[in-house]
């Protein structure tokens, strides 16, 4: 009895623990120091269907998303809304469910992935899965996104 | 893009949570009783994923779902693509067949898989968060899906 109760409930635990960790990592962002220009007509980004090529005058977020996503729809609608309401930024999605390449050049392995690039296009912060909005709108502030 | 039949994402969830006690039973029924014990239990999940897999519309969950627990529920503030859950049934589906067949050779993989198929489930069903959703680009970026 003692040894299944005891691996039953590690299984459980291990479950929560799980759980727990990819809660506090989700969406954490980090900077990016290589400073790559990402060019989005390149990418075939697109801001609600139509392509966009252009940068926000002074941010642009672009997430990367699949089909299989399930909370790719959600990040979108949020991000989309920062950008109606916030001044120079603007909002591109990319869909890299048949792009391999571009998922292996990023080196992206989940989806949502959301890039912020500064006024130039150069890629400055990424994060992974679904972003921390208060840790997005530091970075926001700093680029002068308000 | 097709249209495709939005789902309300609890639907899955709720199936989730099932699935997930499921599971943990089959686990410390093989651990304590040996496999034959927790044997039929992965066999159940064996074809509760089969049906998933092909005829997602008959699926008792889904009929249970909608049934008892949606009318209690409030209306879903969004829908979600069924694509996503959908692949983390195949997902689901490939362990229950390890399970199943597996276990008919080595009765190690019973639990083994039983274990498997319950941090997936218990994650989607009380964090959120699908891990066959998440893992679909990294499997594939590695070439080990199409």
């Amino acid at each position: 009895m003692e040894t299944s109760l005891i691996a039953t409930l590690g299984l459980l635990a291990l479950g929560v623990l799980v759980g727990v960790v990819f809660k506090v990592l989700q969406g954490k962002g980090r900077r990016v120091s290589s400073r790559e220009i990402i060019d989005l007509g390149k990418l075939k980004a697109k801001n609600n269907a139509l392509p966009i090529t252009d940068y926000g005058k002074k941010a642009t977020l672009v997430q990367f998303s699949t089909e299989y996503c399930g909370q790719c729809p959600g990040v979108r609608r949020t991000l989309s809304q920062l950008e109606y309401r916030l001044g120079g930024l603007r909002f591109a999605e990319v869909d890299i469910t048949e792009r391999l390449d571009v998922a292996a050049h990023f080196n992206i392995s989940q989806t949502p992935t959301v890039f912020l690039l500064d006024e130039k296009g150069h890629l400055i912060y990424r994060m992974g899965g679904v972003p921390k909005m208060h840790q997005l709108m530091e970075e926001l502030e700093k680029l002068g996104v308000k | 893009m097709t249209e495709l039949k939005r789902i309300d994402a609890r639907g899955p969830r709720f199936g989730a949570g099932i699935t997930s006690a499921l599971s943990l039973a089959s686990f410390a029924l093989s651990f304590q009783f040996g496999f034959i014990v927790g044997y039929p239990l992965m066999a159940l999940l064996f074809v509760l994923f089969a049906w998933s897999v092909f005829a997602p519309k008959s699926h008792p969950y889904q009929l249970i779902f909608q049934k008892l627990v949606r009318p209690r529920l409030k209306e879903p503030t969004e829908l979600e693509d069924p694509r996503p859950p959908q692949f983390a049934q195949k997902v689901g589906f490939s362990f229950a067949i390890l399970g199943t067949l597996g276990g008919l050779l080595i009765s190690a993989l019973v639990p083994i898989a039983a274990a498997f198929i319950f941090i997936a489930a218990f994650l989607n069903a009380f964090f959120g968060f699908c891990l066959g959703c998440q893992m679909y680009l990294g499997l594939r970026r590695f070439g080990l899906i199409r």
